[in-house]
């Protein structure tokens, strides 16, 4: 028997389970609505004087207009990868699926597919197209600083989702995997953002705000094109090379952690 | 041959050591029962079995092959696990033929299982809304899906009311006449085991204490049930309940069932006379046969937590 038909149909299994009519509907109605709301917005305000540079301003178009989509996919993610999976240890749905003649790595890896691909490609698919249908020419004419700026956004969310599921499969359990993944991701993106900007403040060095960069490589990429608006940009301003560098270390880590998470799930994971 | 073959199996769970050198044997054809007390180490086996859990140590083989995480064993096998979840959106129907697809049967199986169980009616049920009964029922009818040569079910009686335990019986029964499937099945109800059981393994403390036919087992451990007839059960069953060799003692309005070791019959034979005049009893008539499993059962719990030395030197022999 071939692995093809039992992945797909594990995988929508787990899909329907995920996304119970109409979460997948709405999700994708709030996230257009977003998209075209501030590429509308941004189309009508002639701001592009504010920037020396196209890829400046092609930066921050996209970087302005797709962060309410982040935290909109962001909240399902949190959701199947936390709760879910989580809840999947602790009630046993799990060890249902391990009965099914596929090996545990092809399990997980439907269970991702479901949480974590399916918004981001939902993100990716409606943000592009809805600012290519206001911002043709700019976006088809810098598609280099689209990419950096996508994959810049898309590095933090994937490191919070390898977070995640280390979290779920460690505490095996639902409702605290989801609580301590929310704690995780104000830590992470509100706690140690602020905390990076502080000891640069205090110290005048910037090595707080380029280990904050391995997490959130957008954070090299905006000091890079535009600058931030405070005080950071005087104190660090990094090359190109060294924004690749950043968002290189950032995907190297989302690696590290999804390889933990699945040899654990392989191996040790006891249900 | 051997369906399920366990060698010197370990298992531990940090400092609890759940198996312990186990080894075991399930031939093909057989309705194995694996019976002993709570934390006996009979799920975790069953789970080493099944392979979704690796040993510590030992050698397991299930249809010849390693079970860890092996989907040729699993298209092979049928599980029951102790607590049954399904993705609880589904429809009942609809899970069961997405079932069938997964494991390359026609759908139509999904419908011959549900009708197998009793659950035609439940068909556009969502798994949510079931009860604890019919969940237990799904799960028996999931593990059929893919027409196993070999079902594992960990108590797969829990959740059932009297007629679908007496239902499923007869449903294991039946798939293994007709279908000459090969069970192991764990469980505490151990009446329901001696109904259908061909043999079975007692497991205390992470091993096999005994195992083998019923009467086998019975002649090798020397488990016997003396039923002495009497005029005054309640009397004398308070005198005999005081010896300390008894492990068992039930009292009917006939008379007084008394479970012993094999070689304390001859003791309680002697006793028997003492205490029935100090109870003032007429002894009608007395007999010894060979134990329940039941009474195999309770004498591996006595044993097996306190000095186990007799059940050692059984199982040896």
């Amino acid at each position: 028997m071939g692995k093809g038909r039992p992945f797909l149909e594990v995988f929508t299994c787990v899909l329907n389970e995920d996304y119970e009519f109409p979460i997948l509907e709405f999700l994708v109605f709030l996230c257009a609505l977003c998209t075209f709301f501030l590429a509308g917005l941004a189309a009508v305000s002639d701001f592009t004087s504010d920037f020396t540079t196209v890829e400046a301003f092609t930066h921050n178009l996209l970087s302005s207009s797709t962060w309410p989509l982040i935290i909109l996919v962001g909240i399902p993610i949190l959701k199947n990868i936390a709760y879910g999976l989580g809840s999947d240890v602790e009630k046993g749905i799990i060890q249902t699926l391990f009965s099914y003649p596929l090996k545990r790595g092809y399990i997980l890896t439907a269970k991702l597919l479901s949480a974590l691909v399916i918004p981001l490609l939902l993100f990716l698919g409606i943000s592009i197209f809805g600012l290519f249908l206001f911002f043709p020419d700019i976006i088809l004419a810098n598609p280099g600083t689209v990419f950096l700026t996508y994959a810049a956004q898309l590095s933090p969310v994937l490191l919070t989702a390898g977070l995640l599921l280390l979290l779920a499969l460690r505490l095996k359990r639902g409702v605290l995997a989801l609580i301590t993944g929310l704690v995780l991701c104000f830590m992470l993106f509100v706690i140690f953002d602020s905390l990076a900007n502080s000891i640069a403040y205090a110290t005048g060095s910037d090595w707080s705000l380029k280990i904050y960069a391995v997490i959130t490589p957008n954070l090299a990429l905006q000091e890079y094109y535009v600058g931030t608006q405070g005080f950071s940009s005087e104190i660090w301003a990094p090359s190109f090379s060294e924004v690749l560098l950043y968002l290189l270390a950032g995907y190297l880590l989302v690696a590290v952690v999804f390889i933990i998470g699945y040899v654990y799930f392989k191996r040790r994971l006891r249900i | 041959m051997s369906l399920i073959q366990v060698d010197d199996l370990a298992k531990s769970y940090g400092k609890l050591v759940a198996v312990d050198g186990l080894s075991l044997r399930v031939e093909e054809g057989d309705i194995m029962g694996l019976i002993g007390p709570d934390g006996a180490g009979k799920s975790t086996t069953m789970k080493i079995i099944v392979g979704v859990l690796k040993p510590d140590r030992g050698c397991v083989r299930v249809f010849n092959e390693e079970p860890w995480d092996n989907p040729d064993v699993k298209s092979r096998i049928g599980i029951i696990h102790e607590r049954a979840y399904f993705p609880s959106h589904h429809k009942v129907l609809d899970y069961l033929q997405r079932v069938c697809r997964i494991f390359g049967k026609p759908e139509s199986r999904a419908r011959e299982v549900l009708a197998l169980t009793k659950l035609e009616d439940a068909y556009d049920r969502t798994i949510k809304t079931l009860s604890a009964a019919m969940l237990q029922k799904f799960a028996i009818a999931h593990a059929c899906v893919n027409q196993p040569g070999l079902i594992i079910a960990d108590e797969p009686t829990s959740n059932l009311d009297p007629e679908s335990r007496s239902d499923l019986l007869d449903l294991i029964l039946k798939l293994h006449h007709d279908e000459n499937v090969t069970f192991l099945i764990s469980s505490d109800i151990v009446p329901e085991l001696n109904k259908v059981c061909d043999s079975v393994a007692i497991i205390n403390q992470g091993k096999v204490w005994a195992s083998g036919g019923l009467t086998e087992l019975s002649e090798r451990l020397g488990a016997r049930t003396t039923r002495i007839s009497t005029d005054n059960p309640e009397a004398l069953g308070g005198l005999i309940r005081k010896l300390e060799y008894v492990s068992r003692v039930e009292v009917d309005s006939r008379g007084v069932s008394v479970g012993v070791l094999a070689g304390d019959d001859e003791r309680l034979y002697e006793d028997v006379p003492r205490l029935a005049k100090e109870a003032k009893a007429k002894i009608v008539g007395i007999e010894t046969g060979t134990a329940s499993l039941e009474e195999l059962f309770r004498v591996a719990v006595k044993y097996g937590q306190g000095g186990g030395r007799r059940w050692e030197k059984a199982d040896r022999s």
